[in-house]
């Protein structure tokens, strides 16, 4: 499926992660971002109330990898991703539409990056059948 | 506390079919702490439904909301109105809790978004077990309170099968084998000689086995 529509996306991010200096959105994307103290802070009704307000995607934004500052937060953040991504699928949404991603702080384009990947995977996913 | 986990949407779904407006009552108490029915996985359910109907082409209208214990008058009670304005409820409650709701509102279809399934503990974070089966007549003094009606496969009251190996039970390696961990724990306690009483063939009656069981406190009846 080809992407004819502009895509709503959804990013949650730690503030240890990620500092949005300049909007992400474009002609072709609505970036919501949505900045959390710690990426564990993160819930499975926080996640579906954005797909339900909308995006076509959603993602979380978290640091590398034994680098949380909270210990084990990112780790957190990957459980409750995984079990939002099987509420995504039980209802037809598609739990693909939930990302998750280590960045580092001092790679600010890495996000630039992350964005056009999931811009790659909606042509093939198509918008939200939930936001229609 | 009594521990429960929600049924898949599709079941939920496949109940509450008939309605187009829809309240989701969540409950604070024990499925709050077990992650099943507090006011945050009212709020996802209520969420996931939302889309699932959206996306079938159902019109249906969800609210939530979250009173303290639904298994008490004085919380239901605050629920009144938006079960009245509801065509039906979608209760976040224990099995006790959805009866409680559906005898206090005689014209209101309820139904159960959990399995209610044991009274239990959380023994570490996200892992629950079960703990007692509210015999009606409780053994615990004998055995170093550990409860080997619940926790012993075979339910045995006077020591271990000689099944068991390295402290796990022979029907399911997973769980403890309760009468390791009674004999470890009057051991510690210095109380072994209580399982030099012997304990009679339980008496089933004061258990669900003697029927549905009612307890009356004349000391708080007018
Ligand atoms: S309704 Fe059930 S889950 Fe809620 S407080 Fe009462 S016993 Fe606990
Ligand atoms: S002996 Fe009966 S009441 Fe006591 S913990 Fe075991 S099942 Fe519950």
């Amino acid at each position: 499926m080809g992407k004819t529509f502009k895509a709503k996306i959804t990013l949650f991010h730690c503030i240890n992660a990620f500092t949005e200096r300049q909007s992400l959105s474009s002609d072709h994307v609505d970036v919501k971002v949505v900045k959390m103290p710690c990426s564990g802070m993160v819930s499975e009704v926080f996640l579906l109330k954005a797909f339900e307000a909308g995006a076509d995607a959603v993602t979380i934004l978290v640091c590398p990898e034994g680098a949380c500052r909270y210990m084990e937060g990112n780790i957190r953040a990957r459980k409750r991703m995984e079990k939002t991504q099987s509420v995504l699928d039980e209802i037809g949404v598609k739990g693909k539409r939930l990302t998750m991603h280590h960045v580092n702080a001092t790679d600010p384009s890495a996000v630039e990056r992350i964005v056009s990947g999931i811009l790659g995977d909606l042509e093939e996913l198509g918008p939200n059948p939930a936001a229609l | 506390m009594i521990v429960g986990q929600q049924k898949p949407i599709e079941e939920i779904k496949k109940m509450v079919k008939p309605y187009k407006k829809l309240l989701i009552l969540g409950c604070g108490t024990c499925v709050k702490t077990c992650f099943a029915g507090g006011e945050d996985e009212t709020a996802a359910l209520a969420s996931a439904l939302r889309m699932t109907f959206k996306i079938d082409g159902q019109s249906v209208e969800i609210s939530q909301q979250t009173v303290e214990r639904q298994c008490e008058n004085e919380f239901i009670q605050e629920a009144a109105k938006k079960i009245g304005d509801n065509e039906a409820v979608l209760s976040m409650a224990c099995g006790a809790g959805v009866q409680a709701i559906a005898r206090r509102f005689p014209k209101s279809p309820v139904y159960p978004a959990l399995n209610t399934t044991f009274l239990g503990v959380q023994e570490s974070q996200g892992v629950f077990t079960e703990e007692c089966l509210g015999c009606g007549n409780c053994g615990l003094g004998v055995f170093g309170a550990i409860c080997p009606v619940t926790r012993c496969s075979k339910k045995l009251l006077n020591g271990p099968c000689g099944g068991s190996q390295k402290g796990k039970c022979e029907v399911n390696p997973e769980t403890e084998c309760a009468w390791q961990l009674i004999i470890d724990r009057l051991t510690a306690l210095g109380q072994l000689n209580n399982l030099r009483t012997y304990i009679p063939p339980k008496n089933w009656k004061t258990s669900h086995s003697g029927g549905p069981r009612k307890l009356v406190r004349e000391d708080h009846i007018l």
